[in-house]
């Protein structure tokens, strides 16, 4: 009976691992609160683990050096280095955390996605070793640190600052006789003017769903005040009703029409977008600043030719014109690590000031979140002007899809992806954002 | 003289007896022997209990509770999450998406692999058979993935392959973002996966033919019947086991399908390519509900299971036997 048998083993094996993972969960429990102690004695001894987000080809090289120079220094210590990229690093913590299995110190970013770790007592309280009076927090950007503060104590450490930027091809608007838009009306103006010189106005790529999210997030600092968008990132207090929600959709859709190749958006991916910017078959691209110095790395876009503004504001806006949306990205210590010390000493030597100035400068450009860790000399100019954009600004609008809790998120994702294609409206869009709101409660 | 000869026990297993003596070491040791023998099979017996029954079992314990995987806290729910699985549009959409995929592959990957291994296997030629086998199987010795990226640039808006092909041919008109519509992208993955399966199941429909004896076409193209005749008539009722094999495989494959299109979608625009594995895998991992991705994963190993058992009784049903 070989069809039996093997009818047992395709029916049932889909279910194996799922249900290994959800098994274990069971198994898997909080830890009680481990606090970090600024006098504990590093034992340079064993291994330390690191789940980084820089799993990108142009990306990774940065902690294999850091791990290696670290190695040199402690011959003793083994350097562990888990990669992943922006999208897989989601599933495999998740994945990691279900087991039981987090490495001693795990990328994360701020809002709920770090407060998950808090809230399961699977972060260190680094308040005595990172505060703002202590050795090492002094050592970096103050706000940065407060971002990863949950319940009045720090928990993360910031490696770099990021923000989303409209990043623009200045040969392209300069033929196309366009000049930098200072008003979100001017930007659509831009664009029909683009469009008619031949180019794409705008390269966007939704298959991920996040990218529109960044355009969202950013027109809702804008029409959203302040207190109301952070009252709706709590689930308890969410109501998701200010009528700047829907102007800001209104706003996202017009200018997926008018800017981008519209509904099928959504079957292109960030990278391919990036990389039709890069290769100056569109005029601009919505990015990070730690991504400018991939839009000019190898593609026919020189750096010399690119340009950057903010997303302009539009008219009658009634949240913070001054805000931006970005926020800095870092790294928690694991509690149930076997060595907390040596972890926090591998996280201290890899936001040295010496390691921030490799990180900020090319080919890497993110931009360090240590004080003194970056030099306008060695990085590029627009990184730069990015920083100086960053600090001017009066908000860090944080990323919807980390701010917020996972439902909830979800449904911005697949809420935004069907108002690019157009199946919802953007009142409908926020329907399914209150029904995921009540649901999260 | 006494000869050492061997002979199978119920179970399997083997011992050794003396022709002559009159009696087995299994007679003289009765229900003992048949315990014994069980050891042979204790080792298997248990590794598929832990690997294979007991995530099951848990699986479904897994489903009644709602659980926190940052926190480890659990709470029983009963059956809620299968109640929220009906009211769920998304599960409903990926439903329809799983039969959807099992249907359009059952007709591509069994009938029509069926007719091509049947034509293939009539070439006269040893060396044509051999290269047509090679030429169809090629696309299954691609992963998964790199098909599902080769895919996503002939699908790729305005500049790929597709598109382009339809300009060339004067039908811009249907030229679209295959992956992008809400309407389309769950069509586009069925079809990258068929032109993946295609070769892999005429290969195995090939080799029911090969066994299938030379005699029985030569009698009858004597007897004046022609190919439909001979296709009918000897070779489909001759790979009737295979046929309901692959059928097995084919709608148990379709209900399990995931790579394909995380690969290409992630399940979307707007979760219309989602499929029941992606949509347990965003439950899961995604939204941190693990037991209503346990619901769903249930839901899978029901269809599956009745599938499976309803082809075989099927099959068992309508045998034949040489």
């Amino acid at each position: 009976m070989k069809a039996h048998t093997f009818l047992s083993t395709t029916s049932f094996g889909s279910l194996v691992v799922a249900a290994f993972v959800v098994g274990s969960v069971s198994a898997a429990s909080a830890a009680d609160p481990v606090v970090a102690d600024p006098n504990a004695k590093v034992n340079y001894s064993g291994t330390v683990s690191v789940l980084t987000k820089f799993g990108l080809q142009q990306l990774s090289p940065f902690f294999v050096e850091v791990a290696r120079e670290y190695e040199k220094l402690h011959p003793g210590v083994k350097v562990e280095l888990i990669q992943e990229s922006d999208d897989s690093v989601k599933g495999k913590t998740k994945a990691l955390v279900a087991s039981n299995s987090l490495p001693d110190v795990y990328f994360t970013w701020t809002g709920s996605w770090g407060e998950n770790f808090v809230r399961g007592n699977r972060a260190v309280d680094l308040t005595p070793v990172i505060g703002p009076d202590t050795e090492w927090g002094k050592t970096l950007a103050t706000a940065a640190v407060s971002a990863f503060q949950y319940n009045g104590k720090l928990y993360g450490i910031p490696l770099y600052l990021d923000a989303k930027f409209m990043g623009y091809n200045k040969d392209l608007f300069e033929k196309a006789g366009v000049a930098e838009p200072k008003t979100f009306e001017d930007l659509l103006g831009a664009c029909a003017a683009l469009e008619e010189s031949g180019v794409t106005p705008i390269s966007f790529g939704n298959k991920e769903g996040w990218p529109g999210v960044h355009y969202a997030g950013q027109l809702l600092a804008y029409n959203v005040p302040q207190a109301t968008l952070e009252k709706d990132f709590v689930p308890a207090t969410a109501e998701f009703s200010d009528p700047g929600y829907v102007a800001s959709l209104t706003q996202f859709k017009q200018l997926v029409d008018e800017c981008t190749d519209g509904s099928g958006t959504n079957g292109s991916s960030y990278a391919s977008a990036l990389q039709q910017f890069s290769s100056g078959k569109s005029a601009m691209y919505y990015q990070e600043i730690i991504e400018f110095d991939q839009a000019t790395v190898e593609g026919a876009l020189k750096r010399e030719d690119f340009g950057f503004f903010k997303l302009p504001v539009p008219k009658d806006a009634k949240g913070d014109v001054d805000a931006i949306e970005g926020a800095p990205e870092g790294y928690m210590i694991n509690s149930a690590s076997e060595n907390i010390p040596l972890a926090i000493d591998f996280m201290r030597f890899a936001t040295s000031a010496e390691n921030g100035k490799v990180l900020s400068a090319p080919p890497y450009g993110q931009p360090s979140a240590t004080v003194g860790g970056y030099s306008a000399d060695t990085m590029n100019p627009a990184v730069v002007e990015g920083l100086k954009a960053i600090a001017n600004s009066s908000y860090l609008m944080p990323w919807l899809d980390t701010a917020n809790p996972p439902r909830v998120a979800a449904a911005w994702l697949s809420g935004l992806q069907a108002l690019v294609g157009g199946s919802m409206t953007p009142e409908e869009v926020m329907e399914r954002i209150k029904e995921a709101a009540a649901s999260s409660k | 003289m006494v000869t050492v000869m061997k002979h199978a026990q119920k179970g399997g297993a083997v011992t050794i007896g003396f022709a002559g003596s009159g009696r087995s070491e299994s007679d003289r040791l009765g229900p003992v022997a048949g315990i014994l023998s069980f050891r042979w099979v204790l080792a298997a017996f248990v590794l598929i209990l832990w690997f294979v029954y007991y995530p099951i079992i848990d699986n479904f314990v897994v489903s009644t509770k709602s659980q926190d995987i940052f926190t480890g806290e659990t709470a029983f729910i009963g059956l809620d999450n299968y109640r929220r699985l009906q009211g769920d549009p998304v599960v409903r959409t990926a439903i329809v998406n799983n039969v959807l995929y099992a249907v359009i592959s059952v007709v591509f990957q069994v009938f029509g692999a069926f007719v091509l291994a049947s034509l293939i296997e009539g070439l006269a030629e040893e060396r044509s058979r051999r290269f047509w086998r090679a030429v169809y199987f090629v696309p299954s010795a691609i992963s998964i993935t790199v098909t599902g990226l080769l895919f996503y640039f002939i699908y790729q808006p305005n500049i790929g392959l597709l598109d382009s092909a339809l300009t060339q041919v004067g039908l811009a008109d249907w030229s679209r973002a295959w992956l992008g519509e809400e309407g389309t992208a769950i069509y586009a993955i069925i079809a990258m996966s068929q032109w993946q399966g295609f070769g892999y199941s005429t290969l195995l429909f090939a080799i029911a033919i090969q066994k299938i004896p030379r005699e029985l076409y030569d009698a009858a193209i004597m007897d004046g019947a022609g190919t439909w005749r001979r296709l009918w008539n000897i070779t489909f009722p001759l790979t009737r086991e295979m046929t309901g094999l692959m059928v097995i495989v084919t709608i148990t494959g379709a209900f399990q399908v995931f790579n394909e299109v995380m690969v290409m979608t992630g399940g979307g625009p707007n979760n219309s390519s989602q499929v029941l594995g992606t949509w347990l895998y965003q439950q899961g991992f995604i939204e941190n509900d693990f037991g209503y991705g346990a619901a769903i994963a249930s839901v899978i190993f029901a269809i599956t299971l009745v599938t499976g058992f309803a082809q075989l009784w099927y099959t068992k049903r309508r045998r034949v036997e040489l």
